[in-house]
């Protein structure tokens, strides 16, 4: 059927799991490519006979249909490249402009590159503002409180706080600590945040 | 230094300040952490929290942790080793300990710069005089300085006179120091607890007005846990009891139920006198009975005798057999409505006079309701669990965990393991006495856990093998019924670490201490059995009567204990 492909590549998508980035699915893509211009060429192929000879109007419905199986697959692409942006621009804020490479390794060429510019003009925008700038992507949604209390996974060593002082962050040890601070931490994994 | 005005002298001190949290393995240290971790969050003090189980453990914590830290609050530790001589701190390091074992260490009492004690300003410490215990060096040193820079052709006129001097002071301070080794024997000679650490926590929390009723849970956990420990006698729970009985009824005071109505998850605490029976709420009537120390030994359930006995007890309760066996939960609700009144009297009869308590439950929701007694006895499980799987820092975080609200299945998982622990020591203590392995040595009494049963795990862990000591003496003293036995303390030793060869040894004092003050005087006793038979022991526990020991030196050390408490 036409457009199933096109419908499968945008399932894929949406099957993935919330916040992952699936891998580019440049076979799929090419598929579609392949049969919209396979659909293309029988259309134009019709659209010349029946300008040639009278009394082929006949044609002029399946032309119509090839047509639209045409813009549905084309939507469906820009709707897969469109959504993967979007995910792409959401790990830029939180990850920030370093990604981890099982993600990197799930984006195509082109999407990298994108990503790159979206990521420079996004820091030259945070470092514009302000006198010295401002780091947009920390607190997204105003925090309850300004500590947390973090509990430490692994062996970190000593960690140095905004205000100068020395944290040892040793498994097992539980620390309350400024959010801002933790969140890095966090992300990688080292510290974990308990709930009282 | 002796600190009674908290705040003050303590919370003002270290506002925000960063702060190191020394905590040990104990219940009650939990909860006063607890208590005092919220009044942290209140007041954005930022802190680091690190459970020490023993001495060396202390000083690896400190000296990993301290750098560029001016404030070092511990609780339930350090009180009764001399910290500055153990941790070598610089200058500017301020100790503030709350801790629930006595005797402090004099070192701790007389240091005005360094060492803080948060104690409770109710309690008396008998403490010696400070000229008593500590002279002044200095005199004496201006005294021999004198003497020296005499000339010498004047000091043979004075020789006389001098030499009397002389012998006059070192009299006077063979005398003091006669006297000092008295005081300080007298001083040391027991160890005991003080008031729970929770409670000092809970009271400087009202001070500041930040008490609520989750803090106030946490301090009567602790209290409890120090009941069932054994750590207070149950007269001073009896007036700590009422003591926070006027803060529940403070905060859990309502007007009319219909004006303003609570939402049932909110948190409830009522005072109730509760039954001294082993997680009967979790468990079956029937098999608390067998598992509580208190009913187990007052009917000698290790005979048949005794077990007859129960089944008539639980007759003229009136409860049916097929009942007591079955879940408490799960009971008909008209027994389950009455049971507590129908024990209570029946209990008279048996001779079980002392079997309720007075107690305070709690209440979330309308699946979560329990008795303090059960909560303290699952998180001592959780704390002394033998899942291998997990190290000892690993437990201390998941019994704190299981103290806070969110992680209520925690604390479920905590009463199962108390179960299965309270199952192995009852076995251990039936096999014990069926086998006839607590021997009497003279002056004590013995018994060894042998390696390799199957609920000798249990017991490489210092409180379970405490209450399994308790449970022993108080079977075998009610069993045989001996007028000497009464008097008679005990030593369990169970195996710690079969490949490295080491036991852990506890002492438990004679009854009629252990049902008073739970004085006990083993920490002294041990400490110099093994120097004097230079038996490889470690005294790493914070509790002095707790020592590991090389097996191999098991019978030297046994040896020099009953000559030294001949």
């Amino acid at each position: 059927m036409y457009g199933d492909k096109a419908l499968e590549l945008i399932l894929e998508l949406k099957r993935a799991a919330e916040g992952s980035l699936p891998p580019y699915n440049e076979d799929g893509i090419r598929q579609v490519l392949e049969e919209t211009s396979v659909l293309y060429d029988q259309n134009q192929a019709d659209v010349l006979r029946e300008s040639s000879m009278t009394g082929a109007e006949s044609l002029l419905s399946a032309v119509q249909f090839r047509h639209t199986c045409l813009e549905r697959n084309q939507r469906c692409l820009l709707a897969y490249l469109h959504n993967r942006l979007e995910i792409i621009k959401e790990m830029r804020w939180e990850f920030g402009s370093v990604l981890p490479p099982d993600i990197k390794n799930n984006m195509s060429e082109q999407e990298s590159q994108w990503f790159n510019k979206y990521s420079k003009s996004l820091a030259s925008y945070m470092r514009s503002l302000g006198e010295e700038g401002l780091d947009l992507t920390q607190d997204r949604k105003p925090p309850k409180n300004l500590f947390i209390q973090v509990r430490c996974l692994r062996d970190f060593g000593e960690f140095e706080t905004e205000d100068g002082s020395m944290v040892v962050l040793k498994k097992n040890s539980q620390h309350f600590l400024l959010r801002s601070q933790c969140e890095p931490l966090i992300r990688q994994g080292i510290l974990e945040h308990i709930l009282s | 230094m002796l600190i009674n005005d908290i705040r003050l002298q303590f919370y003002d001190k270290i506002i925000h300040k960063r702060v190191l949290l020394l905590v040990s393995h104990d219940v009650d240290a939990l909860c006063a952490c607890k208590i005092l971790q919220a009044l942290f969050h209140c007041d954005h003090i930022q802190y680091t929290i690190v459970a020490v189980a023993g001495k060396q453990d202390l000083e690896r914590a400190f000296l990993e942790h301290s750098e560029q830290l001016e404030f070092v609050v511990m609780i339930n530790c350090g009180g009764n080793i001399d910290l500055i001589e153990l941790l070598q701190p610089e200058e500017n390091v301020v100790f503030y300990i709350c801790d629930s074992h006595r005797p402090i260490h004099l070192n701790n009492v007389f240091n005005d710069s360094q060492v803080k004690m948060l104690v409770n300003s109710g309690d008396e410490f008998n403490l010696p005089a400070y000229e008593d215990v500590i002279r002044n060096e200095e005199s004496d040193e201006d005294d021999s300085g004198n003497e020296s820079d005499e000339p010498s052709g004047k000091r043979r006129r004075f020789d006389e006179a001098t030499l009397e001097r002389k012998m006059e002071k070192r009299r006077k301070r063979r005398e003091w120091e006669q006297n000092k080794e008295r005081i300080m024997y007298d001083y040391d000679e027991f160890s005991f607890y003080g008031t729970a650490a929770s409670l000092v926590m809970y009271d400087l929390a009202w001070k500041l007005s930040k008490d609520t009723n989750d803090l106030l849970w946490w301090a009567i956990t602790g209290l409890t846990s120090q009941l069932i420990a054994k750590r207070i006698d149950r007269e001073k729970y009896v007036s700590d009891v009422t003591e926070l009985n006027r803060h529940v009824s403070r905060h859990n005071h309502r007007g009319n139920e219909d004006e303003c109505p609570l939402s049932v998850n909110s948190m409830k605490i009522s005072f109730v006198p509760e039954l001294q029976l082993t997680l009967y709420k979790h468990w079956s009537l029937f098999e608390s009975l067998r598992h509580s120390a208190y009913t187990a030994c007052t009917l000698k359930l290790w005979t048949l005798k005794g077990q007859k006995k129960l089944n008539e007890f639980l007759a003229d309760m009136g409860l049916p057999l097929a009942q007591s066996k079955q879940k408490f939960s799960a009971m008909d609700v008209e027994f389950k409505d009455n049971v507590k009144d129908w024990l209570e009297t029946s209990a008279k009869k048996f001779g079980l006079d002392n079997i309720s308590v007075p107690s305070f439950q709690v209440q979330f929701g309308f699946k979560h309701k329990y008795c303090a007694l059960d909560v303290a006895f699952a998180v001592d499980a959780l704390l002394e669990s033998v899942n291998t799987s997990k190290s000892a820092e690993e437990r201390f975080m998941e019994a704190l965990d299981c103290l806070s609200r969110t992680y209520i299945d925690k604390l479920e998982d905590g009463l199962d393991l108390c179960k299965q622990q309270m199952m192995g020591v009852v076995n251990q203590v039936q096999s014990l006495l069926d086998m006839k392995k607590v021997v009497s040595a003279g002056p004590f009494l013995y018994a060894f856990v042998p390696d390799g049963t199957p609920g000798s795990k249990f017991f490489s862990r210092p409180n379970c093998l405490m209450t399994l000591g308790r449970f022993t003496l108080e079977a075998y003293v009610k069993l045989y019924n001996r007028r000497k036995a009464r008097n008679l303390p005990l030593v369990v030793t169970a195996p710690l670490d079969f490949e490295n060869g080491t036991s852990l040894v506890v002492g438990i004092p004679p009854l009629p201490e252990l049902e008073q003050a739970s004085r006990n005087f083993f920490g002294k006793a041990f400490e110099q059995a093994a120097e004097k038979t230079g038996s490889r022991t470690l005294h790493d526990n914070f509790e002095p009567s707790v020592v590991i020991m090389r097996t191999e030196d098991r019978s030297k050390f046994f040896d020099a204990l009953i000559s030294l408490l001949q």
